[in-house]
Order: C-alpha cells, then structure tokens, then sequence
C-alpha cells in the first residue's frame, strides 16, 4: 500500500492507493495520523478513491484517527469512499461515526466551513 | 478436474504455507485472488473473499499463533462449480468464537479491534471453526458462486 499526503487549504488530505489488510503498510499510515497531531495538523481527509479494499484492520486505522484528532479538537473526514468501502461501515455501525463526502473538495471545504 | 462423488467438479485445490508474520499478508491475498480470478469469479466475489481470509489469517497470525514468528499459518483454497472454500489454520491451542465480544454494542463501536471474524462472516455463507489434526484451529469459509 502506498501513502500520499498533501495538504490542501489548511487540511492534511492522505491518500492511501491498495488494499488495507494489516501488517507494516497499515502500522505506517497508522504512524502518520498520529504524528500530524505531534507537529498540530487535526484536520485531515482520507482520500479513499484508491483503496481497493479493505479489512478490519483499516477500519481500525480510521477510528484511531479519528479518535486521536477529536481528543485534540480536530476531526477526520472521509472522501470517495467506494462500495466496498461503504458496505463495510455500514455493517459495522459504523457509518454512523464518520461524516463522508464525494470529493476530497466538499469534505476539506466542510473543516472550512466549521 | 476432478469429479468428486455428488457429481460436482473440482475446479482447483491449492495450499500455500506462510510463516507467522503480517509481512506475508500479500503473498497470501495475491494467491487468493491470482487463482480465484483466473477462474473468471467477479471481481466484487473475490474481494468479500479476500477481505474474509484476510481477517482470519490476521486472527491466526496474532492470536491462534500468539505473534510467533516460528509458527505457520497454512491457507487452503478449494473451487468446484458452485462454491469456494478457503481454511485457514494455526498451530495454536484453539479458542472459543462465542466469546467474542460484540462490535455492534455501544461499547465497542469506537475500539479500533474486534470486528475481524464479525466482518468475515458477514461477507462469506458460511464461516465454521474446527480443529485441524496435527495443527490447531482451523477457520472455513465458503462462498457460494452464482
């Protein structure tokens, strides 16, 4: 899995391209949602256009983001998510956890827009 | 092929032994879905596949084989005409799936674990848990073919 970042109006936007099935990949873009609070970036969209699909472990990822930017005031948008995706959330409950846009454009304007 | 005695084919029979660590995850999706594609099985079926064995060979990997690297984890694929099977087995003592905790509840919506087998089952027919001679627990998926 490959991890692009940039950061768009203010908003950290991480684009993960692959599958999220676990192991050093996973650890990594865990890492980085962590660090981005150490040097102050809470607001933060993952751009889920290129993620073939993913597991429990990913759905896990996303909720540690969340958790990590909300505990410092921040928060963590999703964008594109595809269907397999959103079956996933929908499943799980948790769908009703994560405020999703259809473009990674609508959901940095909704941090701008409070 | 092979014809076996309910007059169904057996279109493919694989085993592929990873050692106990995530960094073989790929390895183990690509021979999933590298063979179940070739067999012209959609796109969106392989994935629910995918996504399930992923989950239980994870679940083998940290907990059936405790993150011990000098462990295996042996995954078994099988195709006929109506069905896929995969199992996936550890070299562990064996668990009980009945206690696993609920990742619907309230109280668990927000863990960032504990909805492997939920969402493994969810995708697949069927998802059974035995015990495989001479290894540990072992986890079957099946998926039935359209």
């Amino acid at each position: 899995m490959k991890l692009a970042s940039r950061e768009q109006d203010g908003v950290i936007v991480l684009a993960p391209k692959g599958k999220i099935m676990g192991g050093p990949d996973a650890t990594a873009m865990h890492e980085m949602l962590h660090d981005l609070v150490a040097h102050d970036k809470k607001m933060v969209v993952i751009d889920l256009a290129g993620v073939d699909w993913m597991n429990s472990t990913g759905l896990g990822i996303l909720i540690s983001g969340l958790t990590t930017m909300k505990n410092c005031d921040g928060d963590l948008k999703l964008a594109n998510v595809t269907d397999k995706i959103k079956s996933l959330l929908t499943i799980t409950k948790l769908v009703t956890v994560f405020e999703s846009h259809d473009s990674v454009d609508s959901a940095v304007e909704a941090f701008t827009k409070g | 092929m092979a014809q076996n005695s309910e007059d169904t084919v057996t279109k493919l029979k694989k085993e592929l032994i990873i050692p106990n660590s995530q960094t073989h995850l790929p390895e183990a999706d690509e021979f999933i879905e590298s063979n179940l594609e070739s067999l012209g099985i959609d796109q969106s079926t392989v994935a629910d596949i995918a996504i399930s064995a992923t989950e239980l060979i994870n679940n083998a990997i940290l907990h059936g084989n405790s993150g011990d690297t000098t462990k295996k984890v042996k995954i078994g694929l099988y195709v006929e005409d109506s069905k896929v099977e995969v199992s996936i087995s550890d070299q562990g003592a064996g668990f009980d799936p009945k206690v696993v905790p609920d990742p619907l509840a309230e109280e668990n919506l927000l863990k960032e674990v504990g909805r492997g087998i939920f969402i493994a089952r969810s995708l697949v027919d069927g998802l059974v848990f035995d015990t495989e001679p001479g290894w540990g627990t072992r986890a079957i998926i099946t998926k039935h073919l359209d």
